[in-house]
């Protein structure tokens, strides 16, 4: 025991050789800070950047988890057609995401499209609410209707579609092509649709074989998704004469398995997938394609790999011609007429407007094919509905004017693809539930149902979100939020594709997609933005060793001895801690 | 997986107690955590002034669950040698003796008994943990201060005028078997460097870049990134020397511009133009002859046979 020495009078003795016997934990420099760390989980930029609403970043996360049957359920449960988006969606979610600012958005249709794959091979488990008494018709099987159709029958309601065609699909199954979307593939979702207790009826069309009226009384709620099927004219001289044909009805024409008599020389005439679909189709039966698009490559509305493989495949591209006139020889149609366009300043869809310079020129052609957009045209219909003349108006839940009459899909005014369609037959059947539950509240409460400003969440309405690992909080996570310090490069795998040459002489899927373990590895390389994965890293780097593992598999942070200094915000990959002044 | 999951590589032990007195951001604390993580705790050690006199705790307290020895400013390793003695004549050769020391102790005011340690190739580890100024008794320049950095003893007007010594060459120079730098912010590497050190004998010397935010005058919450960003502009490579021969890069480094890294500092707020060129200029020769001294590294490693 050392002994201690004099000291100034009134202050504590300190031995002659001066032994620490404690640990510094008496000092709480916690009390130092003026901002505190919380685990938020934050918004991946992908779920709020997709048009169904779906939890990507969630079923990534179970995939790299291992835990496969959890992240199909999770993906059904948004998206009743994973197999079939997986290979059509336009994909917006792999535009926002984050890696790209890395080394290249992970490839997530292809993950989905796997994964909608083997939910064929391995059923899921059909999750339902509790039976309710009340029947929905929804008019149309298409992406919206049978997306309204199957979230409703989740819902526990008993639901009947309606479909004019001999088969369910909608323009799914008319306007796109096999080599894009195999039969097979789309009968098998379809009939998961199906056994969730979705009747389905088919060659029926309302307004002609049942009236509207019938409709509306015999079911609960109706929701209309009957889609636009009518392509749009030209308005040009010359349009009437054989040989110009819709791109549409040619479309539905060569999916029903004809093979139509087009000449050498074919012309599509427009920008968008139904132009590009209407080029590739040709070309495998044996013409020369030109597309004639009045405004350049940029501001085509097409999918981008759908541009890149019409162009691979041979189809010519003729830019900035806007279609004047065509000209007859022999009772047929011999030429298009263009003049010469030259982009102005930006519309009101933000894409530069064509304008006219006078200059003219003349393409020869057997057949054209016109593909500039498309209308609905509802029969026999009620005629105080707004926009049925148009494109019907509907409220944030697929509400009409008229009550209990919900639309979703191409029929409304809205987005155009069959994400869209897929998102929007989801918040009709979310609508008609909250309907038909007598819940008038205002909808600022959906908005908790939503991944940001995204969709709305079927699962989250069914609360049947799967657990957080912390409080969340609806914001996105952007690129400079995350630290990519932790982050290796690993190249996106690239999907198999049939040589062109090989592609054009038939039907057959063009892009065989991933293998099921390529698609696995792709899903490890989401960063998994704004949710905590239990990494470490803050951990590691805490100065304070102030954070530790907390029993229920997270982290606590010991706010005793944190000082605020933010470096386990500044240092976690994914943004997933945030520094806020509020005292927790 | 893309993330590197550090965790598989780091060994955890709770040596370090919370409670210290490092200021918030403190990078510090951290390489000690680190340290502390491969050495374990058949650890004493040694400790001359230097911040982490304070940071440790007052007395009777201690932030460290090891032996701590305080000593006077300039005899950091010469303690260290009498305890390495002290412990080998008890027979407990492997027990590790670890001189912690500041840049002011090292650089200036212990580099007598670090060159008289090092040359008797005493069995001690070494590390510095360089922040580049005196800065817990107010940021007042060292010779670790670099060129062009404002302290409160280098105003803006009159920056730091001499270069920052090289302290690995100086070291590398008494040829003892391990000099390296390194960063906690890269930890995995930072382990690496102190499990190959500890299991060497003799005098091993690990050069630390341990930013300050307060001295440096940057964000709480930025010095791990300023760290690597010195590491990735080549201002502070990643190193190791063996017996001092041997060169080696222990990283590849993107050889980014020094002006962000700067510029992000309020210690090189008032360079111009003319002076941030000056030293890029520095940092590009000193990377030229670091290449020349690595290269200069043979390429079949000493005592492996060669046929021909």
């Amino acid at each position: 025991m050392p002994e201690t020495i004099a000291t100034t009078p009134g202050t504590r003795a300190v031995p002659e050789v001066a032994i620490s016997t404690i640990s510094s934990l008496v000092t709480r420099t916690g009390s130092w800070k003026y901002q505190f760390p919380e685990y938020h989980d934050r918004v991946a930029p992908c779920n709020a950047g997709c048009p169904v609403g779906i939890d990507i970043e969630g079923y990534l996360n179970l995939l790299r988890e291992g835990r496969v049957d959890e992240a199909r359920d999770l993906l059904l449960a948004e998206n009743p057609l994973p197999a079939v988006t997986g290979r059509v969606c336009h994909h917006p979610c792999e535009n926002a995401c984050n890696r790209r600012a890395l080394d290249g958005a992970v490839a997530i249709h292809a993950v989905e499209r796997a994964m909608g794959d083997l939910a064929h091979e391995r059923p899921a488990p059909l999750l339902k609410g509790a039976p309710r008494a009340e029947r929905v018709a929804v008019v149309g099987s298409g992406p919206a209707g049978l997306a309204c159709a199957y979230h409703l029958a989740r819902f526990g309601y008993g639901v009947t579609v309606f479909e004019s065609a001999p088969l369910p699909g909608g323009m799914l199954r008319l306007g796109i092509p096999e080599f894009r979307l195999p039969r097979e593939v789309l009968d098998k979702d379809i009939a998961r649709v199906a056994a969730h207790g979705v009747e389905i009826k088919c060659d029926v069309r309302i307004g002609t074989d049942l009236a509207w009226d019938e409709l509306t009384r015999t079911f609960n709620a109706v929701c209309i998704a009957t889609g636009a099927h009518t392509s749009r004219a030209l308005d040009v001289p010359g349009e009437q004469l054989p040989g110009v044909r819709p791109g549409l009805a040619f479309l539905r024409n060569v999916n029903s398995g004809k093979r139509p008599k087009l000449g050498k020389r074919v012309i599509v005439v427009g920008g968008g997938n139904t132009a590009m679909d209407c080029a590739r189709s040709a070309m495998r039966l044996g013409a020369k394609v030109t597309v004639a698009y009045r405004r350049t490559r940029e501001q085509m509305p097409a999918i981008n790999e759908e541009i890149e493989d019409a162009m691979r495949e041979g189809a010519e591209f003729v830019f900035l011609a806007n279609p004047l006139e065509f000209t007859e020889k022999g009772g047929r149609v011999h030429t298009m007429v263009c003049e010469r366009m030259v982009l102005g300043e930006p519309d009101a869809s933000g894409r530069r407007r064509p304008l006219p310079t006078g200059e003219r020129f003349t393409l020869e052609v057997d057949t054209v094919l016109t593909a500039i957009g498309e209308s609905s045209a509802l029969e026999g219909f009620f005629t105080d509905v707004e926009g049925a003349d148009s494109g019907l108006r509907v409220d944030a839940l697929g509400g009409t004017s008229r009550d209990l009459l919900y639309a979703s899909g191409d029929v409304t005014d809205l987005a155009r693809t069959v994400a869209d369609a897929l998102g929007m037959g989801k918040r009709a059947a979310i609508g008609i539930d909250r309907h038909l539950r007598r819940y008038h509240g205002d909808t600022t409460e959906l908005n908790a149902l939503r991944f940001a400003d995204g969709n709305l969440s079927a699962a989250r309405w069914l609360r049947r979100d799967p657990i957080r690992r912390t409080a969340a909080v609806n914001k996105v996570v952007t690129a400079d939020d995350l630290n990519f310090t932790q982050f290796r490069r690993v190249p996106r795998h690239a999907e198999a594709h049939l040589e062109s040459d090989i592609a054009r002489r038939g039907f057959s899927e063009v892009n065989s997609g991933l293998s099921t373990a390529d698609a696995m590895d792709e899903a490890k390389r989401c960063l998994n933005c704004g949710v905590c994965t239990e990494c470490d890293v803050c951990l590691i780097f805490c100065p304070d060793a102030a954070i530790t593992h907390a029993a229920d598999g997270a982290y606590a942070i010991a706010m005793d001895y944190c000082k605020g200094c933010g470096i386990c915000a500044a240092e976690c990959p994914r943004g997933a801690i945030t520094m806020t002044q509020d005292r927790p | 997986m893309s993330q590197l999951r550090i965790d598989e590589f780091i060994p955890e032990n709770r040596l370090l107690a919370s409670g210290h007195l490092a200021c918030p951001g403190c990078a510090a604390p951290l390489a000690m955590k680190l340290t502390l993580n491969v050495l374990g705790s058949d650890t004493i050690v040694v400790m001359p002034a230097c911040c982490y006199t304070i940071i440790a705790g007052p007395w009777p307290q201690s932030s460290l669950q090891v032996p701590v020895f305080h000593t006077a400013f300039a005899t950091g390793p010469a303690v260290a040698s009498g305890i390495r003695a002290a412990l080998d004549v008890q027979g407990k050769h492997d027990t590790t003796v670890l001189v912690w020391v500041g840049d002011g102790g090292t650089f200036d005011i212990g580099i007598q008994s670090l060159s008289g340690a090092a040359e008797r190739n005493e069995n001690i580890l070494y590390v510095c943990y360089d922040n580049e100024a005196y800065m817990n008794t107010g940021i007042q320049r060292s010779s670790a201060t670099p060129w062009g950095a404002w302290t409160t003893t280098t105003p803006a007007q009159y920056p730091e005028s001499s270069n920052k010594k090289d302290i690995l060459a100086i070291m590398a120079a008494h040829n003892i078997p391990y000099a390296a730098t390194a960063t906690p912010a890269y930890p995995v590497d930072f382990v690496e460097k102190v499990t190959k050190a500890k299991a060497m004998r003799g005098t091993r010397f690990i050069h630390v870049l341990s930013p300050c935010p307060p001295g440096w005058k940057c964000g709480d919450d930025e010095g791990l990134e300023l760290a690597r960003m010195a590491v990735q502009n080549r201002v502070f490579p990643m190193l190791e020397v063996e017996d001092g021969q041997r060169w080696r890069f222990t990283m590849d480094h993107a050889g980014d511009l020094v002006e962000p890294y700067l510029r992000r500092q309020g210690r090189f707020r008032h360079l111009r133009a003319a002076q941030v060129a000056h030293i890029q200029a520095e940092v590009t020769a000193h990377w030229e002859l670091l290449l020349r001294r690595v290269q200069a590294e043979p390429l079949v490693p000493a005592g492996v046979a060669v046929a021909d």
